[in-house]
């Protein structure tokens, strides 16, 4: 079937790794943060997995999931000072993190240098070993390789979809209430006893365990990397998913990645201009919707259009308190007015 | 030995503080990071090649063409990319993409004009080196030092001597406020961007002549370390990013010079972080307005 050539699959597993790293950037966005660190710890995840895999041969999810604590690990040292610092000073500073971290990884012996690790074993390989073991080596006229790489989309899709859940989950629950509160404003939060710093750090550190597990996945899926494939450019790729998408909401990453992913896909004739497109995109983007093509209030309206928003029915007794708090009001507004205010 | 190498510090901070003080006047204005200033600081330096190459004038000429093309450029990117934005209620986070934007897009632009290769200053300008006993210097460095010295010189009698550094100076203080007192402070913030990229594309040309290299990524990681520099001295503090310049240029070469040069590209950024440590309101910045947007 001509829909699933390795080419376009490819594609999607791109879509998938790139949305996970565009909700990385939302998760730490949540809280307000606005991190330029995911391609460093996308690095950490990535070469970490990598190296694992290469030099130790472990199972390769076992070594992806080391690869995204690792990358937690070094948020938490990274955002010790940083979490502290507010706004402009944190998008620095995670910058600088990431040329420190790309810097290193370019004069360590063991990443190689410049030249990157190569012949990282891949995921779709794998499966389709697996797949000749339990004697599934075709189906119809799928070969053994390519049901390797659907396997793959499947587990990626599979990976996202909890991933989505976990964030739809969380905006729902105590944390979440807490990373809004901070978001629309840090002093107000700690204020109503919100461990405002506690808060920032979960968040700053779930945002980069899933941009190490990104680029984990990353790594396994090229078989190949190195250190300017995590430079600034990166940096604003990623940025850009949630941006363009709509930061405010989880489905603007998902959105972003996969209109931006493909778009260059499309744009291929005219690939001399696709940076400058992507330039004067973004400065049009933030002048006309600079919250991104999906905010909460599209997610809202899209919602109560197919009714997985409940319209909301106040019950009986309320409707009573309400039309007794009204008319008590409408008494208190007849009564002239106190001008000694 | 160490003196040389204090003389090259210098020569290289002098250019870094050239570069971070734009950001810090763009910074100190609109609260805002200009990222865009990589970007035209590498225009510059194209701007000042293609006089020197193509219509032979004196370097400081070039100098002078470049810095007038960046204020050009710097006009454009206020009406561009930060007037919409100031006209409505927006996250600070729009700013900073907006002009991210404008740098991949001055980036690619170069990219297509002058192609990936590097170019560099004809060798006539890059010459002659002065030998004192201790020290050598060469003719650049003395005018990438001159002119750098020379600009922050006019940069400071400017804001504080005269009608328009006033205006300025009141409106990073508070915007509404100045414009309540009679400052067009639409005028104010426009003539800011545009002196604060030619003060960017001047460093672009000084950088491009110390390092005899220019190509359309060098602002990339020049405008990193103008961000650097912005951190180490306080945002919006003018003498901190001076200062910081200079720390900064002194820090690189001496690392290069008793240390490990592959890591000189980590260095600007490993010393800021450090400073977030101990001192998140930068070295010269005040504490109460420390690490505050």
């Amino acid at each position: 079937m001509d829909i699933f050539n390795p080419y376009y699959l490819q594609i999607i597993m791109f879509m998938i790794v790139n949305a996970i790293m565009g909700i990385s950037i939302y998760i730490t966005l949540a809280t307000g943060q606005l991190s330029l660190g995911a391609a460093g710890f996308m690095s950490v995840g990535a070469y970490v997995a990598a190296l694992l895999t290469l030099k130790l041969s472990l199972p390769i999810s076992l070594a992806i999931l080391i690869g995204g604590l690792c990358a937690m690990l070094v948020a938490f040292i990274i955002g010790l000072p940083t979490t502290r610092l507010q706004g402009l000073y944190l998008a620095i500073a995670t910058l600088g993190f990431g040329e420190v971290v790309r810097v290193i990884f370019l004069n360590l012996d063991i990443t190689n240098g410049a030249l990157g690790l190569s012949g990282i074993p891949s995921i779709a390989q794998e499966i389709t070993v697996f797949f000749y073991e339990i004697g599934l080596d075709s189906i119809g006229d799928l070969d053994a390789q390519t049901l390797g790489n659907i396997g793959l989309v499947l587990i990626l899709l599979i990976l996202l979809s909890l991933l989505i859940f976990f964030c739809v989950r969380i905006n729902h629950s105590r944390i979440g209430r807490a990373f809004a509160a901070i978001k629309a404003d840090a002093h107000a939060a700690e204020l109503m006893g919100i461990n405002v710093v506690y808060y920032k750090m979960a968040a700053f550190m779930i945002g980069a365990f899933v941009a190490g597990v990104g680029g984990g996945l990353y790594a396994h899926i090229t078989f190949f990397i190195n250190p300017t494939d995590f430079s600034y450019h990166k940096v604003v790729q990623i940025l850009l998913y949630p941006v363009f998408g709509g930061s405010n909401v989880v489905w603007g990453s998902l959105l972003g990645s996969f209109v931006l992913t493909l778009l260059p896909e499309v744009l291929r004739f005219m690939a001399d201009y696709r940076d400058v497109i992507y330039g004067i995109l973004l400065v049009v983007l933030m002048a006309v919707r600079p919250d991104g093509l999906i905010t909460e209030q599209v997610v809202e309206r899209i919602g109560r259009r197919f009714g997985w928003i409940q319209e909301y029915k106040p019950t009986a007794e309320k409707q009573v308190l309400t039309e007794r708090f009204q008319r008590m009001r409408a008494e208190h507004l007849d009564q002239p007015k106190d001008n000694s205010r | 030995m160490l003196i040389q190498q204090l003389i090259n510090g210098l020569t290289l901070g002098s250019s870094y503080a050239v570069i971070a003080l734009g950001l810090t006047l763009v910074f100190g204005v609109l609260n805002i990071i200009n990222m865009a200033h990589g970007g035209i600081f590498m225009i510059g330096a194209f701007i000042g090649l293609l006089l020197v190459t193509e219509f032979h004038v004196n370097i400081f000429i070039a100098i002078l063409g470049a810095m007038v093309g960046g204020a050009i450029l710097g006009y454009a990117l206020e009406v561009c990319a930060l007037r919409p934005l100031r006209r409505k209620q927006v996250s600070h986070l729009a700013p900073l993409i907006s002009t991210i934007g404008v740098s991949i897009f001055l980036e690619s632009v170069a990219l297509l004009i002058w192609g990936p290769q590097t170019r560099s200053f004809p060798t006539e300008f890059t010459g002659s080196v002065i030998d004192f006993q201790l020290f050598k210097i060469s003719t650049v460095q003395i005018i990438s030092l001159g002119t750098a010295i020379l600009l922050m010189v006019a940069l400071h009698i400017w804001l504080k001597r005269t009608k328009i550094g006033k205006a300025i100076r009141a409106t990073s203080l508070s915007t509404e406020t100045a414009s309540l007192l009679g400052v067009n402070t639409n005028f104010i913030i426009s003539l800011t961007v545009m002196v604060a990229s030619a003060l960017g594309a001047a460093a672009g040309v000084l950088v491009g002549l110390t390092f005899d290299a220019i190509e359309p990524m060098m602002g990339v990681v020049i405008g990193f370390k103008g961000l650097a520099v912005l951190i180490l001295g306080g945002l919006g503090n003018i003498p901190g990013a001076m200062a910081g310049g200079f720390i900064l240029g002194l820090a690189e070469v001496l690392t290069v010079a008793y240390g490990d040069s592959s890591y000189r590209d980590a260095v600007a950024f490993g010393l800021i972080i450090i400073l977030l440590f101990w001192r998140p309101q930068g070295l010269f910045g005040s504490k109460d307005k420390g690490g505050r947007p």
